[in-house]
């Protein structure tokens, strides 16, 4: 974009604010200042409040699959493993994974899924074949977040003190046992395409 | 014969090893030399199982088979088996194997609604022999009739063929492969004018592309999937297409998955061919040469009964296999339609991919390997899926050599060897030769040494209308030999049932286990299998492959061989034959079936001992002399110097199998090219000699519709078919403990969002409902096929879940082969 | 009578299923009389009539125990004696030969894939497994606790290869 465009955008967009910009800059003269700073407050509350259920609202799998690129791929397949359907009934929603619980975190990474909009509006992934192509990409920043977390959204649920070994496969048990418990491995080092399928794992670690 | 030190010897391990000039690794060598059984005998058999034709080592001690392998020296899977191969040892030791014939009686009396009691085979046979003679008298053989298989060795199928259509004067007999490749068969007669494939299983070593258009050879052929796979693994650039109607494991494998909607795929191949020509991808010297084009007749009904509203409606029922010729322009005109816009939206199937598959073919650098199985073949339009596969091979000239291979493959170990080379259809003979051509006719008589005007010149009912037949009362005496066809046709209910228990009708199943035909049945011979007998079966790339006899069969259980010929003793020409034809050959007057067909100087030509030593052969033994060598020369005659030459009797006996056409000792690899086909012409450079202008024919055909889709009522698809731990109907494998419990029952297949809908869960017992009749199953929606919204998957091993109650029998108008993998049904908790 | 002892048994072991409904299906206007097929002898019906419809048994479940157990001659491939459900056994990857793999076996103590398997189809002994052995599963297979319908009486030699033997 030339820098004279930029200018007459600005120059726009400016005749368009001033006025509001101009009035926000004078004192008040009709309201007090207790007015001001509780009506400020009571309106912080109701923002705040609608902020995060707003966020809330894009944590439901609803929202999650209201895309085909969701529902078609990644939510299809999720629908035959573990995590949809077992034996207690207590199953994971996408969020449950792929968003941190932390607050700031939280907000951190609803700021990188503002990427996904750009994705879904120019159709990044639109398609199967566009989408198994991204696939590897996708999954690594995936991995690589619960790597760096250790495995904190497994955890939220899979928490090894709680794992009662003996109900487990002697196989399993061992092996979390030998790797899990002392801390050798985190969860995601061996459990990567447990709710959906995997792209091409050359050279890539999986235990 | 080997010894088991020869045989470790020669096993893959030690073979590579030396070959490498490595040392084994300690524990296999300890094993080899260390093993427990010294004295057991090894022996080679082809497996028992699909039509890929995989070697076994069999190791057999004190009259019992003790173990199987993977046969190294077996070309097609060089030592590997898949898990129903590796567990053939068990197959012959179920614990209610028949072991005397079983008669239906009541107060000691033949009763069709007696139980069944143990008889002895003479009053077995008497009964039987009064019942065949009660038909033939009212009606000739033309209320006779018998349904054979592709599990027939090859000299039973051709025993069963002379015995019917020259003994009887009946041509109602036909193989369970019609339900399995009969497409493939008239889509190879179509396009080449000659059956089976042109090229062989080297061809997995050679292609750049694998396209699997309705097949899923990872469960039904996996050792060839291993061959897919190892190429596809072991070459980068090599790219595996799968087409499907819903998702099952040989997209594991898939580069370019595919999920069609159900019929759409003649639409996917008319747009590949348009792409080729819009593409400027025309192989224009070879169409040039070789190729003839033809439009085929359209709106050609569905195989029903003639008084069904579909048939009536249909313009073309009467004439399904018509055509007129056309010239290429005419049938660039003819795809002009099938865009990719237009196959897209049809099919449901991305652009993207359409694109890509079509690309394979187009590409002249890219070698395509198109296989297919029941997915074109069980499919109302069956015939033309195979011709229009074919057209676009044609169109690019990518057949006939290495790598370019369109390749039907077979379900049965000898629907190649069996049922199409030997001509155990209703309206076929030997090597390709019909019924309905009396110089063919004539041809047949001669080699069998019969009367000219012996054999009847109009086909006979084909299996799927020799149920309609029975229900009508039309059909009589029905004799059921090495196949399990209540369980496997369709409409059970409305026609194979009601067919077998028509009063009029008696029944006879020749089987080694109790199966639900044998329950339907009013009498049960007992039957060898496998290696209790000597046998002969050809594989799906043409390939002939020999077994001796290895153990005796149990009981009183007898070969089919030895029940066709010895039950021939008990009929004489007079009581089969017109009197005109016996007035004109006195000479044929008063002998019995078994000296005409059987004892006609040919087929009793050799003597037991050329039974290679070491090995028994009860039927050399009972009728003594060597039949199965005797009824394999008489049968070669009919193709040696026509293309369908087989190699004398006792090189098979040696050989790891042989692909024919065998010529100067040589096999065939790839016909029709110059250089590996001995027939054809030099210069020529290609020949489809099948056809008489040498020229094979694209054929310009149309998508249309199936004969049933969902609606309001009967909302779901139905495709049936089966998994890798059972074979077919399961008869063997469901009594394979190992195979059992992999797989113990039948299960419908759902997606996870069609349970939800109806409120199923996985594990829900439930009830698949069609207008024809329903079953009880439970509900899948994990698992291994990942079915699509509005489909459900069910295989059909399971006796005690009979799905083919609700399939309906519509077929390929031309083939006459079921579409199984098409209906309407509903399902509901049960 | 001896001769049909087997059946006998056949049936009776199926007879342990849920009695079969008695509501036959309606065959639909069939015009010819069906005339009554008698006893049960087909022990995979499990003791249902052709014509009637039964309650399929339960869902079996895979055993899940981790023992491997003992084959029946050399060469045979041996079963799975665990769960696979959701293994990823694809183009992309093979869930099996995480544990499986000669260099793996020992850390996660699982029987290392047979030697046999590192031979290619012309005879070459590769550092990897070959690629026609890739796909575990067209061998190998899980087992269910269902029990068989019928007997087997094969009997291999006397010796039997101890558990564990995973050739």
């Amino acid at each position: 974009m030339s820098g004279g465009r930029v200018r007459a955008m600005w120059n726009r967009v400016w005749s368009w604010i001033s006025p509001y910009w101009d009035a926000l800059r004078r004192p008040s003269v009709h309201f007090s200042l207790g007015f001001l700073t509780l009506g400020g407050f009571i309106a912080g509350i109701f923002f705040w409040g609608g902020f995060n259920t707003a966020m809330e609202a894009t944590n439901t799998e609803a929202f999650c699959t209201s895309c085909h690129e969701m529902r078609e791929n990644v939510f299809a397949e999720l629908k035959t493993t573990i995590h949809y359907n077992n034996r207690s009934g207590v199953r994971a929603i996408c969020s449950d994974c792929h968003v941190p619980h932390d607050w700031t975190d939280k907000i951190a990474r609803k700021m990188q899924a503002s990427k996904e909009v750009w994705g879904k509006i120019f159709g990044t992934v639109d398609t199967r074949e566009k989408f198994l192509d991204k696939r590897l990409e996708l999954a690594k920043h995936e991995w690589a977040r619960l790597k760096a977390n250790d495995s904190l959204e497994c955890r939220n649920c899979h928490e090894y003190d709680s794992m009662d070994l003996t109900r487990q496969s002697p196989r399993a048990a061992q092996i979390h046992q030998r790797y899990l418990g002392t801390g050798k491995n985190t969860c995601i080092d061996c459990h990567k395409g447990i709710a959906h399928h995997l792209p091409n794992m050359t050279g890539i670690p999986q235990g | 014969m080997t010894t088991r030190r020869d045989f470790i010897r020669a096993s893959a391990v030690a073979t590579a090893a030396s070959v490498a000039g490595i040392a084994l690794p300690p524990r296999i060598a300890d094993a080899a030399s260390e093993a427990p059984g010294a004295g057991m005998k090894w022996s080679k058999a082809p497996c028992r199982f699909c039509g890929t034709g995989c070697g076994v080592s069999v190791a057999v001690q004190d009259n019992r088979v003790i173990a199987t392998h993977g046969d190294p020296e077996a070309e097609v899977n060089r030592g590997l088996n898949c898990v129903k191969g590796y567990f053939l040892s068990k197959i012959m030791y179920g614990a209610d194997r028949l072991t005397t014939p079983l008669l239906r009686k009541k107060d000691d009396q033949f009763s069709k609604d007696g139980d069944f009691v143990p008889v002895s085979w003479d009053e077995a046979f008497d009964v039987m022999a009064a019942q065949f003679k009660r038909v033939l008298k009212a009606k000739g053989g033309a209320g006779i009739g018998m349904a054979g298989s592709g599990q027939w060795t090859v000299w039973e199928g051709y025993a069963a063929n002379k015995l019917m259509k020259a003994g009887f004067r009946s041509n109602h007999i036909d193989p369970n492969a019609r339900h399995c490749m009969a497409s493939a068969v008239t889509g190879f007669m179509r396009t080449f004018g000659m059956d089976e494939p042109m090229g062989c299983y080297d061809d997995f070593e050679a292609a750049d592309a694998f396209v699997l258009w309705g097949s899923n050879m990872a469960e039904m052929h996996p050792i060839l999937w291993t061959r897919v796979t190892d190429r596809r693994l072991s070459n980068p650039h090599v790219k595996v297409a799968v087409l499907s109607t819903f998702e099952h494991r040989s997209f594991d494998l898939a580069d370019i998955p595919m999920i069609f909607k159900p019929q759409t795929d003649l639409a996917i191949l008319n747009y590949i061919a348009r792409h080729i020509i819009k593409e400027g991808k025309v192989n224009e010297d070879f169409v040039a040469k070789h190729v003839s084009f033809k439009r085929g007749n359209d709106d050609i009904g569905y195989g029903l009964r003639p008084d069904n509203p579909l048939e009536m409606k249909a313009k073309n029922s009467k004439d399904p296999n018509g055509g007129q010729p056309m010239t290429f322009d005419e049938f660039k005109a003819f795809v002009e339609p099938y865009t990719l816009d237009y196959a897209a939206e049809l099919s449901g199937v991305e652009k993207g991919w359409l694109k890509h598959l079509a690309d394979l073919y187009a590409d002249p650098r890219i070698k395509v390997m198109s296989l297919w199985t029941m997915g074109f073949n069980q499919h109302t339009r069956g015939t033309w899926a195979n011709n229009m596969v074919y057209n676009i091979h044609l169109l690019t000239g990518k057949i006939a050599t290495p790598g370019n291979s369109p390749f039907s493959l077979t379900g049965q170990p000898s629907a190649c060897g069996t049922a199409r080379e030997v001509g155990t259809f209703s309206h076929r003979l030997p090597a390709d030769l019909v019924v309905t051509n009396p110089e063919h006719r004539r041809h047949a008589e001669e080699i069998w040494k019969v009367p000219h005007g012996l054999i009847v010149d109009k086909p006979g009912y084909h299996i799927v209308e020799q149920n309609r037949m029975l229900k009508d009362g039309k059909l009589n005496a029905y004799w059921v030999m090495a196949n399990n066809n209540m369980q496997a046709a369709a409409n059970l209910n409305e026609e194979g049932y009601p067919g077998y228990r028509n009063p009029e009708n008696f029944i006879v199943v020749s089987d080694p286990y109790p199966t639900v035909t044998a329950q339907a049945a009013d009498l049960i011979l007992p039957t060898a299998m496998w290696v209790e007998k000597e046998g002969a079966y050809g594989n799906a790339e043409r390939r002939t492959q020999f077994w001796h006899q290895l153990v005796k069969a149990p009981g009183e259980a007898r070969s089919d061989l030895w029940q066709l010929m010895e039950f021939s003793k008990r009929f004489t020409t007079d009581e089969c034959w017109p009197p005109a034809l016996l007035a004109a050959n006195p000479g044929f007057r008063g002998k019995t079936l078994f000296d005409v067909l059987f004892r006609n100087g040919k087929v009793d030509r050799f003597p037991p001992s050329d039974v290679e030593a070491g090995y028994d052969n009860a039927e050399a033994r009972a009728f003594n002399f060597y039949p199965q060598k005797g009824l394999f020369e008489e049968y070669a005659e009919f193709g040696r110097g026509h293309g369908h030459d087989l190699a004398p009797f006792d090189a098979y006996h040696q050989a790891r199998g042989l692909r024919w056409p065998v010529v100067n000792g040589k096999e065939t690899r790839w016909r029709y090219k110059e250089g590996s086909d001995p027939y054809v012409k030099p210069g020529s450079d290609w020949q489809f000699y099948g056809n008489k202008d040498g020229r094979a024919v694209i054929w310009a055909l149309p998508y249309e519709p199936p004969a049933e889709s969902p609606d309001k009522d009967y909302d779901l698809w139905l495709a049936t078919g089966r998994v890798l731990e059972h074979w077919h109907s399961g008869s063997m494998t469901m009594r394979v403990p190992e195979l059992y419990k992999a797989f113990p029952a039948a299960v419908v297949f759902m997606n996870p969002d069609d349970a939800r809908a109806r409120g199923l869960k996985r594990g829900d017992e439930v009830k698949v409902i069609s207008r024809r009749g329903e079953m009880r199953s439970r509900v899948e929606t994990r698992g291994r096929n990942r079915v699509p919204r509005g489909l459900v998957f069910v295989p059909w091993f399971d006796a005690g879940q009979l799905i083919n109650k609700t399939t309906l029998d519509a077929t390929c108008p031309i083939s006459k082969q079921t579409d199984f993998k098409k209906c309407a049904v509903k399902v509901v908790m049960a | 009578m001896r001769s049909l002892l087997p059946l006998a048994i056949a049936v009776l072991l199926a007879g342990c299923g849920k009695a079969h409904e008695e509501k036959p299906h309606k065959a639909p206007d069939a015009p010819v009389s069906i005339t009554n097929a008698g006893q049960q002898i087909d022990a995979m019906r499990r003791g249902v009539p052709i014509d009637k419809e039964a309650s399929p048994p339960p869902m079996a479940r895979v055993e899940n125990f981790d023992r491997p157990r003992p084959i029946n001659y050399e060469m045979q491939p041996p079963t799975i004696p665990h769960a696979i459900d959701n293994y990823q056994l694809t183009v992309n990857t093979n869930r099996c030969m995480l544990c499986h793999t000669r260099s793996n076996a020992e850390k996660f103590q699982a029987p290392p894939v047979s030697d046999t398997h590192y031979v290619t189809r012309d005879g070459k002994i590769l550092e990897q497994i070959s690629s026609r052995r890739y796909f575990c599963v067209q061998c190998h297979v899980v087992q269910t606790d269902a029990p068989p319908l019928v007997e087997n009486r094969f009997q291999g030699l006397d010796t039997s290869f101890a558990a564990g033997e995973t050739r």
